[in-house]
């Protein structure tokens, strides 16, 4: 089992004959996930290494079934791109946009809270299940298993990058994911900690969640406190980086667009201090990551496969 | 994140229909002339930040030979690190009441909101918790425009009534438009002003665009500093030389962000793991000279240029190079751009350590080039936070 993507994902991408697709496609279908579809206007009827491209979502659900979508669009179009998966019925779907208007994102996860559809992202690298081999965005490069090997820990992190480095830790300390989520670097993303932490209790096979989080945004502070009501109670393992930010004059930006403190919000140290009263095991040191797995989880799962 | 100036922001909403004192933009105190007084006036340094008024940063005057002295002053002051280069001139109002509205997008609701009061003059977060009965905070439908109802409404329940609040509702209604039009992530009026003779007027404005929109703002380009709001103060020399390095190339994102002092020049990504390599820097009591975040596969040239700045900075005695596990970014086209540059400038590495802690697409390859250049290269068996003791300890032999 993993949480939002396995053997029944059916995948569209939309956007997939652009430039930034090309890498995702080629990686994709390399790593063993199918892809049973692409889309993108007036380029109907073509193929991109054998996916066929369908000009709508409405023609891609029609005839290949497909029940997730990559967004790999420019952001001029991901609103767009956003609103046709969902009014197609479409549950889960995948936004690696950067740079998409505020406006633009604010209207698209309204429209999807309101349609019950989770939205990863935007500005995500994606989400992996390394034991169905099941892969959706540019997650894992070229190698996704030098990072991503199948077990029993989910990793939450808000950068894409540290996405792989938390999972490759995780495998260092001798386990493997369920599935691995980049939750987007932007202000206004859809799938929050919380929200993933949610799924990850419901998840038999996730022994242990580690979180990797950047200041700005309330995030961890919803997550310590579905913590508090009993919403998560398996082992919770979070780092927050950029701590040195506190020390440097409001309202600079260091990293991503939404890593941004105001006031004390996005503080990383009430950040830290939310989720140890939560019950949280939060790590001063990254490396720590390795040697409170060890301690958690101990024996009790399996290591690496 | 950019923000504009307020001439150009009441520009703006004068042309949308929004009433606002006459304004004059004056470089020098001699520009102002008997035309710009036939009113008291009010004078307000240029800057692109807020709360001027308690910076000093913002002056009255009757006369010509008033206002030319005050604008004086002005010119000579910095506020928050921004030099005044220019003054603000504005017919000064005749207050009756002083409001307050913002218009941004709520974080917790992902809408967006305003804020209304027409308790003047204090701090909106302040009265918030001290007073919330006094302030209206309305979310709107992120797809729908301000119904006259609903800016109606949000007067009505703030107690204003009569001919101000039909104004209120109508200026309320084209805040809300502009906002929207112009992709705005804050549009603040404060005060709007009621005055002695029933007009609601702007009459200071705030207003920050989302950069990310600018692509469909033609209208707006060089009114936006883009990416203004991510310092803290004006971009120095070093790092208007870093923006345009990155802008040569849509390759890749390079940014560059000089602090006070320090020694190691730092050159991580991306996002989270340069964050990350930050932090285990300071926390080993090193001084990073300088943040820099890159990623996104950036081409050598970039690169090679990016390297060239960060050395550049005076006092800085070694390179701190380090990424998370790359999904895309190639290290064999980052290790020649630091190699380039390295060896140009005749970097001594026995006196000048470097230290690489580089895996992902294409390491082997980058490996071997680091190496062959004699700089000490790690890769995915090291930690971040183990490459960064190595780097500490390794200054320890320069400083």
């Amino acid at each position: 089992m993993a949480i939002l993507i396995d053997q029944n994902t059916r995948m569209v991408i939309q956007g997939i004959t652009g430039r930034e697709a090309q890498m995702v496609v080629d990686h994709t279908l390399a790593y063993g996930t199918r892809i049973y579809a692409g889309v993108t206007p007036g380029k109907g009827g073509q193929n991109v290494l054998g996916v066929p491209v369908y000009d709508t979502v409405w023609e891609a659900v029609k005839k290949q079934n497909v029940n997730a979508s990559l967004v790999v669009v420019p952001p001029a179009f991901a609103l767009d791109a956003v609103l046709e998966a969902i009014d197609n019925g479409i549950k889960l779907i995948v936004v690696t946009t950067e740079n998409i208007p505020q406006l633009d994102s604010v209207r698209m996860l309204y429209e999807a809270r309101k349609k019950n559809v989770v939205i990863i992202g935007p500005n995500t690298v994606g989400i992996i299940n390394p034991k169905d081999k099941v892969k959706m965005g540019s997650i894992g490069g070229d190698r996704p298993e030098r990072c991503f090997v199948p077990g029993n820990v989910g990793v939450i992190s808000r950068s894409g990058g540290m996405t792989a480095e938390t999972s490759w830790m995780v495998k260092r300390a001798g386990f493997g994911v369920t599935t691995s989520v980049g939750i987007g670097g932007d202000s206004f993303i859809g799938s929050t900690i919380k929200d993933l932490l949610a799924l990850f209790e419901e998840d038999k096979e996730t022994k242990a969640v580690v979180t990797f989080s950047e200041p700005g945004t309330s995030f961890e502070e919803d997550a310590a406190q579905f913590l508090k009501e009993g919403g998560f109670t398996k082992p919770l393992v979070s780092y927050v980086a950029g701590r040195f930010t506190e020390s440097m004059p409001e309202g600079t930006v260091f990293g991503h667009a939404g890593a941004m403190i105001s006031g004390n919000t996005g503080r990383p140290s009430l950040k830290m201090k939310a989720l140890q009263d939560a019950g949280a095991h939060v790590i001063e040191r990254y490396d720590d990551v390795i040697s409170v797995l060890k301690t958690v989880l101990g024996e009790r799962v399996g290591g690496v496969k | 994140m950019g923000r504009m100036l307020e001439n150009a922001s009441k520009k703006l909403l004068k042309e949308n229909g929004i009433p606002a004192p006459n304004h004059w933009v004056i470089h020098k105190s001699d520009e102002i002339q008997a035309l710009h007084l036939k009113k008291p006036c009010v004078l307000k340094a240029l800057v692109p930040v807020g709360k001027r008024g308690k910076a000093g940063a913002i002056k009255f005057a009757d006369s010509v030979h008033e206002a030319q002295e005050k604008t004086e002053e002005l010119l000579k002051m910095t506020v928050r690190n921004y030099e005044v280069n220019s003054v603000l001139l504005e017919e000064k109002l005749e207050i009756a009441e002083e409001w307050y509205i913002s218009i941004t997008i709520d974080p917790q609701k992902q809408m967006p909101v305003i804020i209304a009061t027409t308790e003047g003059g204090v701090e909106v977060e302040d009265l918030v918790k001290e007073a919330p009965e006094k302030v209206v905070i309305y979310h709107v439908e992120p797809f729908s425009k301000l119904y006259s109802y609903q800016a109606k409404e949000i007067w009505s329940k703030l107690g204003v009534t009569g001919k101000p609040l039909i104004q209120a509702t109508t200026v309320l209604c084209g805040l809300y438009d502009t906002f929207l039009k112009y992709d705005c992530y804050i549009l603040e009026i404060n005060p709007l002003v009621l005055t002695k003779d029933q007009q609601v007027m702007a009459a200071a404005s705030v207003m920050g665009i989302d950069d990310s929109a600018l692509f469909r703002q033609p209208e707006l380009a060089g009114l936006v500093e883009s990416g203004s709001e991510r310092s803290w103060r004006p971009l120095t020399e070093l790092e208007k030389a870093m923006v345009q390095v990155n802008d040569a190339d849509y390759r890749g994102t390079a940014r560059y962000t000089e602090m006070d002092g320090g020694s190691i020049g730092f050159m991580c990504g991306g996002g989270g793991g340069s964050l990350l390599s930050f932090d285990a820097l300071t926390f080993l009591g090193a001084q990073p000279a300088n943040y820099t975040e890159t990623g996104g596969n950036p081409s050598e040239e970039k690169v090679y240029g990016l390297t060239k700045g960060i050395l550049s900075k005076e006092g800085v005695k070694g390179l701190f190079v380090a990424h998370n596990i790359t999904n895309n970014t190639q290290i064999d086209v980052m290790a020649r751009g630091i190699v380039k540059a390295v060896q140009e400038l005749g970097v001594k590495l026995d006196e000048f350590p470097i230290v690489v802690r580089e895996a992902g697409v294409n390491d082997e390859e980058g490996k071997r080039v680091f190496e062959s250049a004699g700089i000490t290269y790690y890769g995915e068996e090291v930690t971040i936070e183990q490459a960064a003791a190595e780097m500490v300890k390794k200054m320890e032999g320069v400083i």
